[in-house]
């Protein structure tokens, strides 16, 4: 039994062919560009900071870098210490302690935060995101 | 009528895109007896590419700095994913161009496809080439190895040899008396902008000059005759020819693709075959590591400079010989293309291959 092709079911079928072979070609080169511009994690991203007591006194706010993102720990009572994210939750500005106040200003849109991080006025949706602080000896370890 | 068409005839009512394509690929004409030769253009086109987008990715990781080169680049080798890759990509792409640099030029040589009306064409590609070498050269510089830095030192101090303006010149090239600081921003600055400028304009214009003067029929069969080009501007007419869509595109992808497998093979199974031992030590100015060599395609310029008894005959010599190839289109100016009825030329040509790869296996070895 012979079979007839037409030649627009060939051109059909290398027009599969090759489109099949150029996806596959295609994304073997876009996987390793992908990966090469994906963020890389840091080695000790889910370590805890330690900071020196010293470096946080009594009604003073103390900022740092917290897996790559800002973040303040305060002391608002004598040996209290609370920490959290100092990225506004309303556009992502960095929130700045008011020593006079007591509590934390974004410069952006005037969003005021409370020492427990909860939203005292102004625009943001939601308190600062809070972490974890614990004391060991005469340090502070957030994270 | 469903939106696809809808999309089409919009842009198509409004810039006849249609009409560009069919005259620039289905009602594009071709000379019959083209032969794969004169695809290396095409291959020429995508390595530029893929050296434009392998460039723009290192510039992520790549820091120019002397104290952090070295390091940025072990880090884009060792620890970010496929950082490997996208360097030896870089690195040997740099020299599978030149390889089709010098095989585009022997093949337009010996078909001698420069003459009249292309001389244009020839210049712009010559130009091409060089800038091609000085991006090599300026590349090189960057990882901040021992290599980089003393091939940089020696080919930046021949220039020194130059009369009057010698000294001068070298401290301008490194922007100091020595390879330093200066030297990396100022040669960082050429190899990710300026060059690249430069050669995307100038590619831009060789396009357009094979463009506008049409493809030069092959010098061989029976049917070709030489003809005298009328004094007026003409496009060369190919109407029994063949179409550049699908007929030829399918020649590049093919030839394209044979490029691309020896040069992925060089990147999986020989990534250090250009890299000598001194390209993965730091750059040490106070230690000069025994043998610099400069590329293979510099080992002529380099054994050149040796061969004659004083460095500024041998630099007369070298900047004798580009001039000629650089005009070469000027100085032959014949009708004749068919390498077989030129037997000086065929002889000159044969011979000056057999010199520049004798003298660059003696460079190699001396």
């Amino acid at each position: 039994m012979t079979t007839h092709v037409t030649p627009p079911q060939r051109r059909k079928f290398l027009f599969i062919i090759l489109g099949g072979v150029g996806a596959a070609f295609t994304a073997l080169a876009v996987w390793p560009v992908w990966r090469y511009l994906l963020p890389r994690e840091k080695t000790g991203e889910d370590a805890k900071i330690p900071i020196a007591k010293a470096d946080i006194p009594l009604g003073k706010a103390h900022f740092f870098s917290f897996r790559g993102q800002p973040a303040v720990v305060l002391q608002p009572a004598p040996g209290q210490f609370v920490a959290f994210s100092a990225v506004c939750t309303h556009l992502g500005c960095i929130i700045q302690w008011q020593p006079g106040k007591g509590e934390c200003l974004c410069p952006c849109h005037a969003g005021r935060f409370g020492t427990d991080g909860q939203v005292l006025g102004g625009p943001p949706p939601k308190p600062l995101d809070s972490l974890p602080a614990t004391v060991e000896g005469d340090q502070v370890l957030v994270g | 009528m469903n939106w696809k068409k809808q999309v089409i005839d919009f842009i198509e009512t409004r810039l006849g895109i249609r009409d560009i394509l069919e005259q620039n690929l289905t009602k594009y004409l071709l000379p019959r007896n083209i032969n794969a030769w004169y695809t290396l253009g095409a291959v020429l086109l995508t390595l530029f590419m893929i050296q434009f987008a392998t460039g723009i990715l290192l510039l992520i990781y790549y820091v120019p700095n002397p104290a952090e080169a070295f390091q940025s680049v072990e880090r884009i080798m060792n620890e970010v994913p496929f950082g490997w890759l996208m360097r030896t990509l870089h690195a040997v792409g740099a020299n599978i161009i030149i390889i089709a640099l010098l095989l585009h030029m022997l093949s337009v040589m010996f078909m001698a496809s420069y003459k009249r009306p292309r001389e244009l064409t020839w210049l712009s590609g010559f130009i091409i080439l060089n800038l091609a070498f000085a991006l090599c050269l300026t590349g090189y510089l960057l990882p901040w190895s021992q290599l980089s830095f003393w091939a940089t030192t020696v080919a930046t101090d021949a220039a020194g040899a130059i009369p009057l303006i010698g000294d001068d010149l070298v401290r301008f090239l490194r922007g100091g008396s020595m390879v330093n600081e200066a030297t990396l921003g100022r040669f960082f600055a050429l190899h990710v902008m300026g060059m690249p400028l430069m050669l995307g304009l100038l590619i831009g214009f060789h396009l357009f000059c094979v463009r506008r003067a049409g493809i030069s029929r092959a010098p061989f069969g029976p049917d070709y005759q030489p003809r005298e080009h009328p004094d007026h501007f003409e496009h060369e007419e190919h109407h029994d020819g063949i179409p550049f869509f699908p007929n030829y595109v399918i020649k590049d992808t093919a030839v394209i693709c044979f490029f691309l497998a020896f040069f992925l093979a060089i990147v999986f199974f020989a990534p250090n075959l250009f890299f000598p031992e001194s390209a993965f030590e730091p750059a040490d100015p106070f230690v000069t590591p025994p043998g610099i060599k400069p590329e293979w395609y510099f080992l002529w310029a380099y054994q050149a400079l040796k061969i004659f008894p004083s460095e500024i005959i041998g630099l007369g010599v070298q900047g004798a010989f580009m001039t000629f190839l650089a005009l070469l289109p000027f100085i032959d100016r014949g009708a004749e293309r068919r390498p077989f009825k030129r037997p000086l030329f065929l002889t000159c040509y044969a011979l000056g291959i057999l010199l520049f790869v004798g003298i660059s296996i003696w460079g190699h070895y001396s």
